[in-house]
C-alpha cells in the first residue's frame, strides 16, 4: 500500500488540473499516458482515429465572456491558436483512454457537460435573441431537454446573483475541472446525438405480425400495429426536420431552396403549435371565470357532475370521493415528483 | 327535509378542502350527499414567479347548471356556499362590506364598545 502511494500513486495525491485524473489514464509507473514525452504510446496511436471524436477540454484561460455571433470565427481562429501554441506546456487532450472511470469496464467511458461558455450561449440565444429551443438544439447539437434545463438554471442563478444570494462558483470551477466539458465552437459545437428515437413503452413487445408479402409494410404499419394511434418512428424523433432535409439534400435540391423549404416548415409547425395553444387558451376562457377579490382572484370552473358516472366512481369526476380509503399513507407511494414537466 | 348546498370538509390536517354538496340538512357533514356540485380549494395557489402581474388565486370547481337548478327547487345554501355561489351570479350577495359595516357599528353603539 504505502509503496503504491509512493510510487505509481503519487499522482493522485494531488489531481491534476485540467484532467479527469482516472487511474486508467496512468501507466502502472504513475506516469500520465498521453503525455507526449510518456513512453508506452503504442496503445493510443492505434485508437488515434477516435481521439478527434473525444471532445476537446476547454482550455482553462478561456474567455469566460459570452461570444455574440459576428464574433464567432475569431474566437474559434483564437481557440486553435491557443491549442497549438500552449501544446508546448499544456496537456494534450484527452484520448478514449483518459475517459474511462473503471480500468475493468472498457465500455463505460464519460460523457462530456456542457461548458459555461456554451451555457451561457444557449441561454443567451433562447432568452434574448428569442430563438426557439428547437433551433437552438439542432445549432449546437444539444439535445431540447438539456436545452431547456439549461435555460432554467441559468434563469435561477441569473437571479440568484440578482439578488446577492451566494454561488458556489468554487466547487463549479472544481469540478468542471475534473470532468470533460464541450467547448463552445460556434455552429461547430457537437455535443450529443439529437435524433435519437425514444423508446416508446408500446413498442417494447416483441410482436410476430403476419401481413402479406405483397403489402408494403412501412414504419407507419409498424407503429399501428404496436399500438393504435402510435405516431411512427420517423415522426417520434425530436426533431423530424432533419430528416426531410438529408431528403433533400440526397435528390441534390440546391441549398437555398432546401433553406426555403426548412423555413416553411419550420413556420407551419409553428403555426399548428400556436392554433392548438390558442383553441386551448380559448377554451379556458369560456370554462373558467375569474373574480376578482381584494387579496386573491377566485377562478371559478365550470364543470359537468355527471362526468362522476351513475356510482359516483368515475375517473373523470369532480371532488373528494366517498367510500375510498386514502392511498398516501401506503407503502410504495411516491409523494415526491418523479419528473418536471 | 331541507336540502341544503354547504360545504363538507375533506383534506388533511392544515389543509383543507371542500366538497360543494347537496345534502339533507339533518345528515352528517361528511355523509355521502345528494349530490357533490363541485370542490372549493380555499388555500390560495401562488402565482408564477416570472410574472410580476400575477395573482394568487383559489380554485373552485362548480357545476353552474346543477346548481341553478338545485336553487330553483328550493335548496338552501349556508353561508359559505352562498358566499361562493353570490360570486358568479347565481344569488344575490348577503353579506356586503357596507353591511357589514353598519352592523359592527350597531353592536358597537349598543354594547358600547
Amino acid at each position: 500500500m504505502d509503496s503504491w502511494i509512493e510510487g505509481p500513486g503519487r499522482a493522485f495525491k494531488r489531481p491534476l488540473p485540467g484532467s479527469t485524473n482516472y487511474l486508467s489514464a496512468y501507466d502502472r509507473f504513475g506516469r500520465l499516458i498521453r503525455l507526449p514525452d510518456g513512453k508506452p504510446k503504442n496503445k493510443n496511436s492505434s485508437q488515434s482515429g477516435d481521439v478527434d471524436q473525444v471532445k476537446a477540454r476547454q482550455s482553462e484561460g478561456g474567455n469566460p465572456a459570452l461570444v455574440p455571433d459576428g464574433l464567432d470565427q475569431a474566437a474559434q481562429e483564437n481557440d486553435r491558436q491557443d491549442t497549438t501554441k500552449k501544446d508546448s506546456n499544456a496537456l494534450p487532450p484527452e484520448s478514449l483512454d483518459d475517459l474511462r472511470p473503471f480500468p475493468l469496464n472498457n465500455s463505460f467511458r464519460s460523457q462530456p457537460v456542457l461548458s459555461e461558455e456554451l451555457r451561457e450561449v444557449i441561454y443567451d440565444q433562447v432568452v434574448n435573441r428569442d430563438r426557439s429551443v428547437r433551433e437552438v438544439s439542432v445549432e449546437y447539437n444539444v439535445s431540447m431537454e438539456r436545452v431547456g434545463a439549461v435555460v432554467r438554471l441559468k434563469t435561477i442563478e441569473k437571479d440568484w446573483i440578482e439578488k446577492g444570494k451566494p454561488l458556489a462558483k468554487p466547487y463549479a470551477r472544481a469540478i468542471l475541472k475534473m470532468v470533460p466539458t464541450t467547448p463552445y465552437l460556434g455552429s461547430r459545437t457537437t455535443h450529443e446525438s439529437i435524433n435519437d428515437l425514444p423508446v416508446h413503452s408500446a413498442t417494447r413487445q416483441q410482436i410476430f405480425y403476419p401481413t402479406s408479402e405483397s403489402r408494403a409494410f412501412t414504419r407507419v404499419d409498424a407503429a399501428h400495429v404496436f399500438r393504435s394511434g402510435l405516431l411512427p418512428a420517423d415522426k417520434r424523433i425530436p426533431h423530424p426536420q432533419l430528416v426531410e432535409r438529408e431528403k433533400l439534400e440526397i435528390a441534390q435540391v440546391p441549398k437555398s431552396e432546401v433553406d426555403e423549404i426548412m423555413n416553411e416548415w419550420v413556420a407551419a409547425e409553428a403555426a399548428r403549435k400556436q392554433a392548438i395553444e390558442e383553441r386551448e387558451k380559448a377554451e379556458e376562457k369560456r370554462l373558467v371565470k375569474t373574480v376578482r377579490a381584494p387579496r386573491w382572484d377566485f377562478k371559478f370552473r365550470d364543470i359537468n357532475v355527471d362526468e362522476s358516472g351513475k356510482d359516483g366512481r368515475g375517473q373523470k369526476g369532480v371532488g373528494w370521493r366517498y367510500g375510498f380509503p386514502h392511498q398516501d399513507r401506503k407503502r410504495g407511494q411516491v409523494r415526491i415528483p418523479t419528473s418536471v414537466e | 327535509m331541507v336540502v341544503k348546498i354547504r360545504l363538507a370538509r375533506f383534506g388533511k390536517k392544515h389543509a383543507p378542502f371542500y366538497n360543494i354538496v347537496v345534502a339533507h340538512a339533518r345528515t352528517a357533514r361528511n355523509s355521502k350527499p345528494l349530490e357533490v356540485l363541485g370542490t372549493y380549494d380555499p388555500i390560495p395557489k401562488s402565482p408564477p414567479p416570472n410574472d410580476p402581474h400575477a395573482r394568487p388565486w383559489k380554485d373552485i370547481k362548480l357545476d353552474r347548471s346543477r346548481a341553478k337548478y338545485w336553487l330553483g327547487v328550493g335548496a338552501q345554501p349556508s353561508d359559505p356556499a352562498w358566499r361562493l355561489l353570490s360570486m358568479i351570479g347565481l344569488l344575490e350577495p348577503k353579506y356586503r362590506p357596507s353591511m357589514v359595516g353598519g352592523k359592527v357599528e350597531k353592536r358597537s353603539l349598543i354594547y358600547g364598545t
